[in-house]
């Protein structure tokens, strides 16, 4: 496929470097790149950043995030830790040079931060955005976000990285054109204006802290003909103030400016399967978030692919007949007795210290151990996969072996059996209703309709 | 009561106890307590493991909290995964990955605890199963088998288990007797005493006079270690402390004491200075996921507002994995992050598990070390003035009195 880049281009700031390796094209081609952020441990891309949830990668405690996992980036929602007056988020003690969020949820030094306005994936909001803000949805409910806070928020935060805000229509229909139009307006102004006051802050002789943060500009799910405006102008005037890009689509990969190529591109794309994932690789994303990551964790489901196929798998893509399953489903019976890791070529901290059988014990016992040893697992086996990626690129058999992969592949996950644990509420065994919570019904509003029915069905199982 | 004991078989122990210290003015011992699995420093909090997982924590967390013994219930793990899987994996620790002691219970105490129905007859206890409610039968023997298909380090013999607070005393009376008959028939049906040490659980109620005749007749059948059962059961902490007491006061010294269900680290330094050495309660873990810090000044629960925008630690000093700052390996949890997450987020719970496991798992260590050294009524003092915040008018009276029987008066400087 003829990656070749004698001369790497490199896209420096002054906090944040990202260096293309190797890509045959400035856009629509898989590449290799490196994203420096001063202080943080640097990323090779392509990569993914995994996703947390009130800023802790759910089930994840900060110690078997830290000892049993490579985890090297989280993406933050404001939405997350913003439900109260004052919110403690902005009251961190802090010296000039630390990122409040970044102290306020523990995390390291290491970790590269990144702040968007709403979570990822998001829940679609009732009520639209405005021209001046956006819909949220905190966890006591529904709320405009201004533009305005939203820079607040990231002059005071300081995340490593900024997803700009956008108007995204999420949830409705195909938005109408009218309304297309608008969200490239008001995306746009979010834009100028955000970027502008940030630098202008940032530079300001009477700032009283250095801006470190690397703003990545959204490109709206839209035709390229329909934010050509917007496009031109990230071009060029707002070009010296952003860093990177903001996807949420696949399709979007192919709408960039070729001028806007060096830009590395955190996408949104929110791909259902690995195969989907290569697909917008192949396409040149460089920082992906995968939502099936934990989706399927909390559905007791264990991935169980290699990239482009597993070494110890004796029949050749060519003359197996049947693919293999991309995940085993752990709450299944077969699993009752069967002492083997979760996944044979895994090497994670779950597949060496557990197997099958505590996982499908776990599971029926709704212990939530299970779902801190499958997303250990889930995790480990996403960043095998990444690194065979880059490793598939920098061999320029990429290509091939993405058609390996889906010989290789079922196209689709197993289906969940129904029985998934993430509605889960503790009980209290004093009488005071006070004193027992129910996460359920925090999720459950967080949650999407798909997820919804199945958390009634859930209920509906317990009552039985 | 029961079969002479010319005619009992002689009971292996798999176990080594050895006394080092006992306090020069209470009745608190330190010792070390030589498992299968490892040796375990007495006295002792055993964390529960209901169902073969410490509420989140991987068995490196757990044993990063010094747990060197936990528990798992025969009950459930009777239910799930079942005594077939069990039996195939090849037993709980298998199962669950995890290297150091278990101790389980008999199973009694759910039958009686959870299901209402459950019928004692001296076969057994007669309940319907939870799965489809068909009448089923848990016999000493069932117990047992269970117990040992689980592999425990410690494994307990099946009692007639009723409220202490039962005003039917001819009931009492015949659940004591019947749980030493029970104690005979778990003898017989153990498979495997040379790996698993079987205790004898002391029933009485609260009649200090059963309690002694039950001593004398358990004490005779020689297990290798004991357990006061039956309390903790909602009963006067004066009238349980007169039972712990009375009991320790009756056992052979070379022997572990297990007083069981108990609790809140008061009850916890009381019943140690009353001569017991081994304690398991739910309320540690139960209570992290409600948002509660175990901590030496009190339980604090961090779901209130107050601790919103508290920047400190879980508690100050404190050198659990959640409180020890990053720049001493650990994690640098804050008390406002827990409140951002607690009772929202799962993590929250783990992170106040690692926290509470290790406050109990500490204090019993930091007594064990007042007994070693011979300090342990100025160790009193120091944990109910923490408590308290040195109000000595807060302590609470049947502590005063129980340590006064004991030759520490809390109440005099």
């Amino acid at each position: 496929m003829g990656l070749e880049n004698p001369s790497a281009s490199s896209l420096t700031t002054e906090m944040c470097q990202f260096t293309i390796l190797k890509g045959a094209a400035p856009v629509l081609a898989p590449r290799l790149g490196r994203l420096v952020l001063a202080g943080r441990k640097p990323i090779s891309t392509p990569h993914f950043v995994p996703l947390t949830s009130r800023g802790t990668v759910a089930h994840l405690s900060h110690d078997v995030m830290r000892d049993q996992t490579s985890i090297a980036s989280l993406y933050c929602g404001l939405e997350d830790f913003i439900e109260k007056d004052g919110p403690a988020v902005y009251k961190v003690p802090c010296t000039a040079q630390e990122s409040p969020l970044r102290k306020f949820i523990c995390m390291p030094d290491e970790i590269t931060l990144v702040l968007g306005p709403r979570r990822a994936p998001p829940v679609p909001c009732p009520v639209p955005s405005t021209n001046n803000s956006v819909s949220i949805l905190t966890s006591v409910g529904f709320r405009q976000l201004p533009a305005s806070e939203w820079v607040d928020a990231v002059q005071k935060l300081r995340p490593d990285i900024v997803v700009g805000m956008a108007d995204l229509a999420t949830g409705t229909a195909a938005p109408g054109v009218k309304r297309r139009g608008k969200m490239v307006d008001r995306t746009h102004a979010y834009t100028r204006d955000a970027t502008e006051r940030l630098q202008r802050e940032s530079s300001s002789p009477t700032a009283t802290t250095t801006t470190t943060t690397t703003y990545f500009a959204p490109v709206l799910p839209l035709e390229n003909t329909e934010q050509t405006i917007y496009l031109a102008d990230l071009e060029s005037e707002l070009r010296p103030a952003i860093a990177g890009l903001a996807l949420y689509e696949s399709a979007s990969l192919g709408v960039l400016p070729p001028a806007l190529g060096d830009l590395p591109r955190l996408v949104f794309s929110e791909p259902a399967t690995p195969h989907e994932v290569l697909r917008d690789i192949s396409l040149g994303a460089d920082l992906l978030t995968l939502p099936f990551v934990g989706a399927l964790s909390d559905a007791g489901i264990a991935l169980d692919f290699v990239f482009p196929s597993p070494s110890s798998s004796s029949a050749s893509p060519s003359t197996s007949s049947t693919s293999l399953p991309l995940a085993r489903d752990l709450w299944s019976d077969t699993y009752t007795t069967d002492v083997s890791p979760l996944s044979e070529s895994c090497n994670c901290y779950t597949c060496r210290n557990h197997h099958r059988a505590y996982l499908h014990h776990l599971l029926a016992a709704k212990e939530m151990l299970a779902w801190t040893l499958l997303q250990i697992h889930n995790h480990a086996v996403v960043d095998a996969f990444f690194a065979a990626v880059r490793a598939s690129i920098e061999r320029e058999t990429f290509e091939s072996d993405i058609h390996s992969f889906a010989r290789m592949y079922e196209p689709d996950f197993p289906d969940k059996t129904g029985q998934g644990p993430r509605y889960f509420s503790f009980h209290s065994s004093s009488s005071s209703s006070s004193s027992s919570f129910d996460i359920s019904d925090y999720a459950g509003t967080k949650s999407s309709p798909q997820a919804q029915t199945r958390r009634n069905a859930t209920q509906k199982r317990t009552v039985v | 009561m029961s079969t002479a004991p010319s005619t009992r078989k002689r009971m292996p122990s798999a176990l080594t106890f050895e006394l080092h210290a006992k306090c020069s003015t209470t009745k608190a011992r330190a010792s070390t307590l030589t498992l299968p699995h490892g040796a375990v420093p007495l006295p002792i909090f055993m964390p529960v493991a209901t169902q073969a997982s410490l509420k989140g924590l991987t068995p490196d967390q757990l044993k990063q909290t010094g747990c060197m013994l936990c528990l798992n219930n025969t009950y459930h793990l009777g239910l799930k995964p079942g005594q077939a899987v069990l039996d195939e994996v090849g037993g709980a620790h298998k199962l669950q990955g995890w290297d150091r002691n278990i101790l389980t219970d008999s199973g009694g105490f759910q039958m009686v605890s959870l299901l209402k129905l459950a019928k004692v007859t001296e076969e057994g206890v007669r309940f319907l199963s939870p799965h489809d409610g068909t009448p089923m039968l848990l016999t000493p023997e069932h117990s047992i088998s269970l117990q040992n298909s689980i592999g425990s380090d410690i494994i307990m013999q099946l009692d007639d288990v009723i409220a202490t607070t039962s005003p039917d005393h001819a009931r009492i009376e015949e659940a004591t007797e019947r749980s030493v008959r029970w104690l005979d028939r778990c003898i017989d049906a153990h498979k495997y005493p040379e790996r698993q040490n079987l205790f004898c659980i002391i029933q009485g109620g609260l009649d200090l006079e059963l309690r002694r005749k039950c001593c004398e007749e358990m004490v005779a059948r020689d297990t290798p270690g004991i357990a006061i059962g039956g309390l903790s059961g909602g009963e006067a902490k004066e009238q349980f402390c007169q039972v712990v007491d009375t009991c320790t006061g009756l056992l052979p010294e070379e022997k572990p004491r297990y007083v069981m269900g108990v609790g809140y680290p008061e009850d916890l330094i009381v019943a140690t200075a009353l001569g017991a050495d081994m304690f398991d309660c739910v309320w540690p873990t139960r209570t992290a996921r409600f948002g509660n810090a175990v901590t030496a000044a009190g339980s604090l629960n961090l779901r209130q507002a107050s601790f919103a925008d508290d920047f400190g630690p879980i508690e100050e000093g404190c050198t659990c994995a959640s409180c020890r700052p990053r720049e001493q390996g650990g994690l640098g949890i804050t008390r406002a992050y827990i409140h951002h997450v607690t009772a929202k987020e799962t993590v929250g719970a783990h992170l106040l598990t690692i926290h509470n496991v290790h406050y109990l798992l500490t204090l019993m260590g930091s007594a064990r070390q007042a007994i070693l050294e011979d300090r342990f009524p100025a160790f009193l003092r120091k944990f109910f003035n923490d408590l308290y915040g040195g109000d000595s008018s807060k302590f609470p009276t049947w502590a005063v009195g129980a340590l006064r029987g004991v030759g520490v008066d809390l109440l005099s400087s």
